[in-house]
């Protein structure tokens, strides 16, 4: 799963890199891209929510964590696991939730790209939030926690 | 669902340990489910998506990007060896060719941890092989680096110019003075605690050796003027610069220095896209919380609140300063914009404050509470490459935290000091 997401998040940045580039030169010489904006905007979103299950994976979203370290035992342990339990709830209504949106896309496509439904677009939000679940599952009980931006 | 309880919901939350994306979230679909049931939740992945497809934050991962290629690319240590040639001769030098490094770092890559963590990994071990003590070494490059923040671009910056609606140039012009200001202070200040504890010179001044190194990084001299001249000009948007930027670093260190090391430039590049993810789920989590918050006039209640206190900008503006130096002690600079910012835009709106200029009040405040603990991303990875306590490395820290708090009262009371340029080219 980390090598997948790692993947695709390089993928993501690359892409995203390439095109501003490619449409800012483009641009320039009078050739302007009408597909670069919305286009664009998706590969960011798509970054945002694969990128999020790999930083969940390395436990590297920003929180507080100084309370609980300070907790011993039982306590750190059940705020714990009531913490997974709430960071997976949220993203199984998210997951839920964004299946009942892709079906009521039904057959819309996008407005600048006519041949790509909204559906693939909308998709990684599901998809994002089931990774995340299984990130969150997968991520060892009590890691060092990552770098932050 | 009131304020106070969405507040005191997500304060909760925030304190075991719930990622600050996943809290704000939780603390909108239960609004969202108190107020109507299961009705509204259906608008969760769809208010996710529209806050995670801001065009203008698409300039954040690309300079994050730039930063990494420069590190992968030898660019910064060419800056380090010229920064080095430049002002190593006085006592303490190394650490003033820090803080001079970090000021060139700053203008291509927008990101404190980022600065830190390029130029500390190399300029940490070298100070403590010349003698400098690690909590000292660390306090310097944890501090330099928050000028990553205040010099063009920045990323706290394209987050505040969206979430207060700002123009990004004008706040990265709003910056230069500031950012410059800081850095030549943190150098005086450098040297004075360098002659006090007897640190040394590194070399003898020699004009040759400061041509040898400028030839050497030359190249990478022409990024922030191929990078910011462009923006600035308006030749091209921020998020096209931002793109500019990585596709200048990649062909100057891949062409010219022919030192591309793909390995390096693997690892930082998924870093890079992990800090995107972070802070864009942040804002796409934000943006679910907002459209609730927005509906129930939460932003004009606190303005209206506030203003009954007082009317006087000034005051406002020392009030907000205690805000957001208490919040930054306890939250990431991204999180608190994103949570913050567009709650007490309506107030700094009726004060008569400029949004840029308070974009600057708030970026350096921010990157103050980089520098404190609890929650000080930038302190925490200066002390993990110094390998030094984070509270010895806070009180060497002390002297340079004093030197930001005072560029951020220049910053606050005296308008000009950031909005000077703004005026002289875009008003």
């Amino acid at each position: 799963m980390r090598r997948f997401l790692e993947g695709v998040v390089l993928l993501l940045a690359a892409a995203l890199a390439v095109l501003v580039v490619v449409a800012a030169v483009l641009r320039k010489i009078g050739y302007s891209l009408v597909w670069y904006d919305e286009t664009a905007a998706v590969l960011l979103a798509w970054l945002t929510f694969y990128g999020a299950a790999l930083a969940a994976l390395h436990q590297a979203h920003i929180g507080f964590p100084k309370l609980v370290e300070r907790c011993g035992g039982r306590p750190r342990r059940a705020l714990f696991l009531l913490r997974k339990s709430l960071v997976i709830g949220f993203f199984a209504l998210t997951a839920w939730m964004g299946m009942k949106t892709l079906a009521a896309l039904g057959g819309t496509f996008l407005v600048s790209l006519p041949w790509l439904p909204a559906r693939v677009v909308y998709s990684a939000i599901p998809a994002g939030a089931v990774l995340f679940i299984a990130a969150e599952l997968l991520a060892p009980l009590r890691p060092e926690r990552g770098e932050r931006p | 669902m009131t304020l106070a309880a969405i507040v005191l919901g997500l304060v909760a939350l925030i304190l075991i340990d719930v990622p600050i994306a996943v809290a704000l979230g939780l603390a909108a679909a239960g609004a969202m489910a108190a107020e109507t049931g299961l009705r509204d939740l259906p608008n969760i992945p769809l208010a996710l998506h529209e806050g995670a497809t801001k065009f203008s934050l698409i300039a954040i991962p690309l300079f994050i990007l730039a930063g990494a290629v420069m590190n992968a690319t030898g660019i910064s240590r060419r800056l380090i060896a010229f920064t080095a040639a430049l002002v190593g001769f006085v006592r303490g030098g190394l650490s003033m060719a820090t803080i001079g490094a970090s000021l060139f770092f700053a203008e291509i890559s927008g990101s404190a941890v980022a600065d830190v963590a390029a130029l500390g990994s190399i300029l940490i071990p070298a100070m403590k092989r010349s003698g400098y003590s690690a909590d000292f070494a660390a306090a310097v490059t944890s501090s330099a680096s928050t000028l990553a923040v205040i010099i063009p671009p920045s990323i706290p910056m394209i987050l505040y110019a969206v979430m207060a609606g700002a123009s990004v140039v004008e706040l990265f012009v709003a910056g230069i003075v500031p950012g410059v200001l800081g850095g030549a202070l943190l150098m005086f200040a450098a040297h004075r605690i360098a002659v006090k504890r007897g640190y040394p010179a590194e070399q003898a001044f020699r004009w040759r050796r400061v041509a040898e190194t400028f030839r050497e990084a030359a190249w990478a001299f022409l990024l922030p003027v191929i990078v910011l001249g462009g923006i600035f000009s308006g030749w091209v948007t921020a998020t096209e610069g931002a793109g500019l930027a990585v596709a200048a670093a990649a062909a100057i260190g891949g062409l010219v220095y022919r030192e591309l090391n793909l390995a390096s430039l693997r690892r930082a590049a998924l870093e890079g896209g992990m800090q995107t993810a972070v802070v864009m789920m942040l804002v796409a989590a934000s943006a679910l919380l907002g459209e609730h918050l927005t509906a129930m006039r939460t932003p004009q209640a606190v303005a209206a609140a506030l203003l009954e206190i007082t009317e006087n900008r000034w005051a406002i503006l020392a009030l907000l300063n205690v805000f957001f130096l208490v919040v930054g002690l306890f939250l990431h600079s991204s999180a608190a914009i994103i949570l913050v910012v567009p709650i007490v835009m309506p107030l700094v709106e009726a004060a008569g404050i400029d949004p840029v200029h308070f974009g600057l009040v708030v970026t350096l405040n921010l990157g103050i509470g980089q520098q404190t603990p609890p929650v000080a991303s930038v302190l925490v990875t200066a002390c993990s490459i110094a390998k030094a306590d984070i509270w010895d490395v806070s009180r060497a820290n002390a002297a340079f935290v004093g030197v930001l708090a005072l560029v951020l009262l220049l910053t606050t009371y005296f308008p000009a000091v950031p909005l000077s340029l703004v005026e002289l080219f875009y008003r």
